[in-house]
């Protein structure tokens, strides 16, 4: 399994590679939505990524503009929305983008894994079907 | 509405039709009634004063026959005639019975013996008729009775011409109908007096003498004369007679337009029936000739009792029609002086009456228009004076409410601007203290994950994630405070979800030894609300006041439906009896951060969120303290809720959230 993570600050990439280390789960990072994109596009057909975790309050690009890009690459791709201020019109809009789930920064290890998990098997129970 | 639909609904155009209407109504009263009676009693008048009038005219006719009738008479009675009557020699008779007939005006006059042969006749003629037997009678009368006779009398045309040839020129009157056979011979009325001469009581002959009434003036002028004094109206003969032979005119003062006697004309066969058949005596209006004439007609009886003509006088009706023409032109003006003015007045007395309500109108546009300080005008002295001071009464009132309003608006505006720009502030702050948090909190957790951490160090560092979590929890409720949470409504029972939020509370109130008392009015509406929402308002109230209250206080909660602005709604009163809220701090109880509370104890967003959280349900909140007494939080709610279905998805996602957060 491996993992993209979007966000501009540093730490809280760092903090989720970290996190998702002890779980064996690999990942890749980008600072912002240009990069993320290429990322998931440079690696090509394979669709080594798994799963996206993307900040939503981005300078420039924002989370939205990255789920609809990643959705043109990897359609079917599971993402989670990271923010820090979660309000309805926030989930009204990753609701319009087709964001899979969402978690509220600040988080702690456990609650990110158990978002992941919860999503990555969800997603797996819509395509067993 | 057009301009002049309009006009016609103001008050004052109906004020003046109406009053016009009244004037109209009272001229057409005084027409009808007045002008009606008196032109009545002016026509009663004028038939009364005809009939006198035609008794007039009748003794100025019999009059006439008195007076040939003592002419005879006493000629009669000189002795001397009787002898030279039936002697050869008449000479002296001639003479006397020349000047008969020349001092009386008579048209025939003459003398017969006792066998009814004339002795002498007055004559224009030469013809000798001595001898002959008289064809007049009136002889015939005096011959059979001996008696002396006098009035009416009518000739055929053989006795006229008898009496005097030239008379039947003067007694032909063309009859305007030929058909009638009555007229188409030549017949005369005349007035004929005869009286018996008796010479030492034995009948020696008749004295006899008449005129003809047929073209005579004498009679009708006369009566003009003597009963209308010849008076002239507008160039007429005030009053007419008349006198008919049948129903033709044979003599008459009526005249035509060319100025000629209207001789020979008929009367209306409707008079002629009445007076002629039925012999009655005829007043009446009727027309004569071209004009109206108020007339009087009544039967002339000849001296055999047969009803021969007719006696007329008549007044010409135009004077009096003239006095209702006028009357009715007095009236007339005064009618139009009365509308003109009912007009003014109306028009005056209107414009006063509606200045000041004018004024009003203008001011409650004005009012309306948001001066609350319009000029009305100055206050009058009747009814409309009444309304221009409930008018100023309502709108000090107005005044007042206005005022009052502006200022809870501008502190409501105020403490929103207030919460706003401290949401905004709070809700940046704590996005960006986000990211570093959750790098403080990751590190924390995957430090307190290795297994070879001395005891302090983990002691130590289970203080920093204690704490980090309590960072988090502010955050977190900086967050909630700021954030556009949305309601989630149903019906509830106020009093059953305020004793399950004291159930919760029972046991803290317990420890502190405060006595937590609720007192719910029976029969209160069911009210639309966020159960979970408003259990977290009157905990964080409870709390509060438990916080407030000194150990053997109490606090006591109750319901009552009170409406505000005439809608539907429920007022909880908290009451406690805790140290109270200093006036200092009275102003800012409801800002965001605020607290009297020990630093860790509380955020101070508790009740800022309850404000918001009261305020999306439409609802007030409003606090009373005293210090050191107490203080008395009172919350009113109203039944509806304020938010629609429209939320019912967010409210959803928001449940989602919840999921993801635990």
């Amino acid at each position: 399994m491996k993992i993209l993570i979007v966000d501009d600050d540093a730490i809280v990439v760092q903090s989720c590679i970290r996190i998702l280390e002890l779980e064996g789960i690999k990942a890749s990072s980008a600072g912002s939505v240009e990069m993320g994109a290429k990322l998931l596009s440079a690696e090509g057909a394979s669709a080594s990524f798994d799963l996206i975790l993307t900040d939503v309050k981005m300078p420039g690009q924002d989370g939205f503009e990255m789920i609809r890009q990643a959705r043109e690459i990897q359609p079917a791709i599971p993402i989670i929305m990271m923010t820090g201020y979660l309000t309805t019109r926030t989930m009204e809009k990753g609701c319009c983008y087709a964001a899979d789930n969402y978690i509220a920064k600040p988080f702690t290890p456990d609650e990110l894994i158990d978002a992941v998990r919860k999503t990555t098997l969800r997603q797996k129970g819509e395509t067993g079907k | 509405m057009p301009f002049f639909l309009e006009k016609m609904h103001s008050i004052r155009f109906k004020l003046i039709t109406s009053l016009i209407a009244v004037s109209l109504f009272v001229f057409l009263v005084s027409i009808l009634v007045g002008g009606n009676m008196m032109y009545r009693s002016v026509i009663d008048e004028a038939n009364n004063r005809i009939r006198q009038d035609l008794n007039v005219a009748r003794v100025i006719y019999n009059d006439r026959i008195n007076a040939i009738r003592l002419a005879l008479e006493l000629t009669a009675s000189i002795p001397e005639y009787p002898e030279t009557s039936s002697s050869s020699d008449t000479l002296p008779a001639t003479k006397v019975i020349h000047q008969l007939g020349r001092r009386l005006k008579l048209d025939f006059v003459g003398m017969t013996n006792a066998r009814g042969q004339i002795i002498h006749q007055y004559r224009q003629d030469s013809a000798n008729t001595t001898g002959i037997l008289s064809k007049n009678p009136l002889v015939t009368s005096v011959l059979n009775n001996q008696q002396p006779i006098a009035g009416t009398v009518v000739l055929n045309k053989g006795q006229l011409l008898f009496e005097n040839p030239s008379l039947a020129g003067r007694a032909e009157i063309g009859p305007k109908k030929k058909s009638d056979s009555k007229n188409a011979e030549i017949t005369a009325m005349t007035i004929g007096v005869a009286v018996p001469i008796f010479v030492d009581e034995t009948f020696k002959g008749v004295l006899y003498g008449g005129f003809l009434l047929n073209k005579d003036t004498d009679i009708v002028d006369k009566i003009g004369e003597t009963v209308f004094k010849n008076e002239i109206y507008e160039g007429r003969n005030v009053g007419t007679a008349t006198i008919f032979y049948n129903d033709l005119r044979i003599a008459t003062s009526v005249k035509n337009p060319l100025g000629e006697r209207a001789l020979g004309t008929l009367s209306s066969p409707e008079v002629s029936r009445h007076v002629l058949g039925e012999g009655e005596k005829w007043t009446n209006r009727a027309r004569v000739l071209n004009d109206w004439y108020i007339t009087a007609y009544e039967p002339i009886i000849d001296i055999f009792g047969q009803r021969v003509g007719m006696l007329y006088v008549g007044v010409l009706e135009a004077p009096y029609a003239d006095i209702r023409t006028h009357a009715i032109m007095i009236f007339t003006s005064i009618t139009l002086a009365g509308v003109l003015i009912a007009i003014v007045l109306g028009w005056l007395f209107t414009g006063r009456i509606m200045q000041p309500v004018t004024h009003l109108i203008q001011a409650s546009v004005e009012i309306s228009n948001g001066n609350l300080s319009p000029d009305i005008g100055p206050i009058s002295r009747d009814d409309i004076g009444r309304l221009q001071k409930k008018f100023l009464i309502m709108t000090a009132a107005l005044k007042e409410k206005e005022k009052r309003h502006k200022v809870e608006d501008e502190t409501r505006l105020l403490q929103s601007e207030k919460q706003a720009s401290v949401g905004k502030l709070a809700a940046g702050v704590a996005h960006e203290i986000n990211n570093p948090l959750t790098a403080v909190l990751t590190f924390t957790h995957l430090i307190l994950r290795r297994k070879d951490l001395s005891d302090e160090v983990r002691s130590d560092l289970e203080i920093v994630k204690t704490q980090t979590e309590r960072v988090r929890k502010i955050v977190k409720s900086l967050l909630d405070f700021s954030r556009q949470t949305v309601i989630k409504t149903e019906s509830t029972e106020i009093n059953k979800l305020i004793e399950d939020s004291l159930g919760l509370m029972k046991n803290q109130a317990l420890i502190q030894d405060i006595n937590l008392s609720f007192h719910g009015a029976d029969n209160l509406p069911t009210l639309t609300l966020d159960q979970n929402q408003f259990q977290s308002v009157l905990i964080n109230m409870i709390i509060n006041a438990l916080d407030a209250t000194p150990p053997g206080g109490h606090i006591d909660i109750q319901t009552m439906q009170v409406d505000v602005n005439r809608e539907r709604g429920v007022e909880i009163t908290i009451a406690d009896t805790g140290s109270g809220i200093s006036p200092d701090d009275m102003g800012q109880i409801f800002d965001p951060f605020f607290t009297t509370k020990e630093v860790g104890e509380g955020t101070g967003l508790g009740l800022a969120v309850t404000v918001g959280i009261i305020e999306r349900h439409g609802g007030t909140i409003k606090v009373q303290s005293q210090m050191h007494k107490g203080t008395t939080f009172t919350l009113w709610l109203p039944c509806r809720g304020r938010k629609g279905s429209s939320d019912s998805q967010t409210d959803e996602e928001s449940s989602d959230i919840e999921d993801i957060n635990s």
